[in-house]
């Protein structure tokens, strides 16, 4: 029976001392597709483990529905689970994998037939219901361990990176029928993933973890319109925010942003959407532009105004067909953090743009020269180590306290 | 590695591809000259050699105990020892090995005691070994780590030097002359119980029990449905240990046992060869070649039976990953 999972100040501390997820809030309703997603380390598995009962819940409580199931062992939780690497029993037939869950609730051998055919139709695995795991492929695998777990109808549907064994090709298929089995199912489920792309596409709401706190938590189009804090904003999105720090000089309902000897025009909508700004005059704040804030001005037709466009040196330009990803150095104070997370996210981000992030990390670049990426149209003629003028949305520019991190809103 | 198929990339024209190596004579196609490994043919000639020397040097005595097996007591200590002499009475030997002969015929009382000893003894150990390693390797509790040293530390105490305990403590609890007091020290085993941890770590995942705890499983039946069908592997280098141990094992029931028909074939044959010192125109040893022989012969077999274990469970790890 579908039932609802909720999260309150769930703690665990592992016996070495470390401490892997800290207090952690969150309500998964029946039905509800959740994302838990992070860089590695962040916790987000150590809280999916103790959701399942295999991990001792050091503080918090934890709810399925109204029942407090903290000291509830596995088996009698109703949770299935996708683990990363499948954890087929490997001397026994798909057949027999699917079923085991059945027999070992004691179902009727031909009720037990009845389902196993069934969840193997759902997953397409009919004709391979008698090999033993060793001659399926990776994708078969995983559609084993998925039927595994469906097979159950459980109350609750965890999935362990589930698709991170598998070629790009592959996983980006799995993601749909992934989630046309959860629709199926109707279970509440919890995705662990550290694949932004896959918490954006795949999560009715996704929750961002750093370091076993919860940075934010919401549906995919709200982390990216307004992410809560630098890492969400770095995080959530390929290739990721540029952020740099700037100047901030309020004058009326105007105001200018300082980018090194460069200045962007802030129109009043923009001080009236983001109302913490008038404030902030003579602060530096931390501005955030998204790649595909930035255009080729040449693109519009008409000559961009004063204060839109920020003039860059390029270093790379990727054509990717139907986009152009131009990585460019700019005169303005990068900003230390973007950096690191950007090595972290390396490993996340199916973008090559991650190469070119490393490549500029391993070199010494100045405090006052920032990197940075816009997403343009396949058309425009910008070329490598030139200058290049890119028109600023200044409409969509997110702006972050520096000492906090935190959005200014 | 999954199931598809592997295509070997065919001769194509090209540069890259490097011409065959040249083929000796007897070489079948797929072999590869030792110089690819970084060998030189000299070393592997050695090498080969010495191993050659070190078979010998464990067969001779196999060798020759097949060979005296069908002489007379005379031609044992007469003949060449290496070559056959005339008459040839194996099959007399054998015949009379099984018979009671000048009241010291009880030899296959001995074996039966030994095939009972080794299978229950040897079998137990096995079976308790696979618990306990299981344990060790796949809970953790209070005191498991301090308890698992514990047994590693019983490896280190030679029986010998509690001989002296082991008896008064036997003669305390009647278990002198027992059955018993032979089973029951042979189904300890700690050399079983690290060799199943460690074979349980790295083929029993904590991950597949895990999915079985989720799946609804019971640990009892974690353990017998799906971790020992994965254990077999080792469950078999344990038990073939265990067997020999206690089928060759010879100081327990020396010290244990007074009476002639509790006797396992180490003992037996010992009093035999202790008798024919003294008694010396009795033809017993001949009895004592061949009994020592008939001894070994199971152990040679189990060994090859369950050969095909070790072979099946290398593939078993190859390819599960």
């Amino acid at each position: 029976m579908p039932e609802s999972v909720t999260l309150e100040g769930l703690t665990k501390v592992y016996p070495n001392g470390t401490i892997a997820l800290r207090g952690l809030d969150l309500h998964v309703d029946a039905g509800e597709f959740m994302v838990l997603v992070g860089p590695s380390g962040c916790g987000k598995t150590s809280a999916l483990r103790m959701v399942a009962g295999l991990e001792q819940i050091s503080g918090g409580t934890l709810r399925f529905g109204d029942r407090v199931v903290n000291e509830v062992p596995p088996r009698q939780r109703d949770v299935a689970m996708v683990f990363q690497n499948y954890a087929l029993y490997p001397h026994l037939t798909v057949a027999q994998n699917i079923a085991f869950a059945l027999e070992n609730k004691k179902i009727p051998k031909a009720e037990r037939d009845r389902r196993v055919h069934e969840a193997a139709s759902i997953l397409g695995l009919t004709t391979m219901l008698g090999r033993k795991p060793r001659q399926l492929s990776g994708g078969q695998r995983q559609r084993v361990a998925m039927g595994r777990a469906i097979v159950r109808e459980p109350g609750i549907f965890l999935m362990d990176e589930p698709l991170s064994n598998l070629d790009a090709k592959l996983r980006v298929q799995m993601r749909t029928e992934v989630l046309r089995v959860h629709r199926r199912i109707g279970a509440a489920t919890l995705y662990v993933t550290h694949d932004q792309t896959e918490a954006m596409t795949m999560g009715d709401r996704v929750a961002v973890l750093r370091d076993g706190v919860l940075q934010q938590a919401g549906n995919p189009r709200d982390l990216y319109d307004r992410p809560g804090n630098i890492f969400v904003a770095t995080f959530m999105g390929s290739p990721s925010m540029n952020l740099y720090e700037a100047g901030l000089e309020v004058s009326g309902e105007v105001a200018d942003l300082v980018l090194g000897g460069q200045r962007l025009s802030l129109p009043q909508s923009a001080l009236k959407q983001v109302s913490g700004l008038a404030a902030r005059h003579g602060e530096s704040v931390i501005v955030g532009i998204r790649p595909e804030s930035l255009a080729d001005p040449g693109a519009a037709g008409t000559a961009p105004e004063p204060g839109t466009t920020l003039t860059v040196d390029v270093q790379l330009v990727e054509v990717l067909g139907s986009e152009q990803l131009v990585h460019f150095r700019l005169d303005a104070r990068r900003v230390r953090e973007e950096a690191e997370l950007r090595g972290q996210l390396n490993a996340a981000q199916d973008s090559s743009a991650a190469a070119v992030a490393a490549e500029s990390q391993g070199e010494i670049v100045a405090a006052t020269v920032a990197g940075g990426v816009a997403r343009v149209d396949p058309r425009a003629k910008i070329r490598p180590h030139a200058s290049a003028v890119l028109a600023v949305d200044v409409e969509r520019l997110h702006f972050f306290d520096p000492a906090t991190g935190t959005a200014i809103s | 590695m999954s199931a598809t198929t592997v295509v070997r990339p065919g001769p194509e024209p090209g540069p890259a591809v490097p011409p065959p190596p040249r083929r000796r004579r007897g070489q079948d196609d797929n072999s590869i000259p030792i110089e690819y490994y970084g060998l030189r043919r000299g070393t592997v000639t050695a090498v080969t050699t010495l191993c050659v020397l070190f078979a010998l040097f464990t067969l001779i005595p196999i060798a020759w105990l097949v060979i005296n097996s069908t002489k007379t007591q005379a031609n044992i200590f007469e003949s060449f020892g290496f070559w056959f002499a005339s008459p040839f009475v194996f099959g007399k030997n054998f015949a009379l090995l099984f018979q009671n002969v000048d009241g010291y015929g009880v030899y296959f009382r001995w074996f039966g005691n030994t095939v009972l000893y080794a299978v229950v003894g040897g079998g137990g150990a096995t079976a308790l070994a696979a618990l306990a390693g299981y344990g060790f390797a796949r809970f953790h509790f209070r005191g498991s780590r301090a308890l698992f040293y514990l047994v590693i530390a019983a490896l280190l105490v030679p029986i010998t030097a509690i001989t002296l305990p082991l008896y008064l403590t036997y003669a305390k609890v009647h278990l002198i002359n027992s059955v018993w007091g032979m089973l029951l020290p042979s189904m300890v085993s700690p050399v079983g119980v690290y060799l199943m941890k460690v074979f349980v770590e790295v083929s029993v995942p904590r991950e597949l029990i895990d999915a079985a705890r989720i799946d609804g499983a019971g640990e009892l039946r974690i353990f017998f449905r799906l971790a020992l069908p994965l254990m077999v592997p080792g469950l078999m280098t344990v038990l073939l240990l265990n067997v020999v141990t206690v089928w060759n094992n010879y100081f327990l029931p020396l010290i244990i046992f007074s009476q002639n028909q509790l006797y396992p074939l180490t003992v037996g044959l010992g009093l035999w060869s202790e008798r024919a010192q003294n008694s010396g125109n009795a033809e017993i040893f001949p009895l004592i070649v061949l009994g020592g022989l008939v001894t070994i012969v199971p152990l040679i077999a189990l060994f090859l039976i369950l050969q095909r274990y070790w072979r099946s469970g290398l593939l078993l790890g190859s390819i599960a990953n």
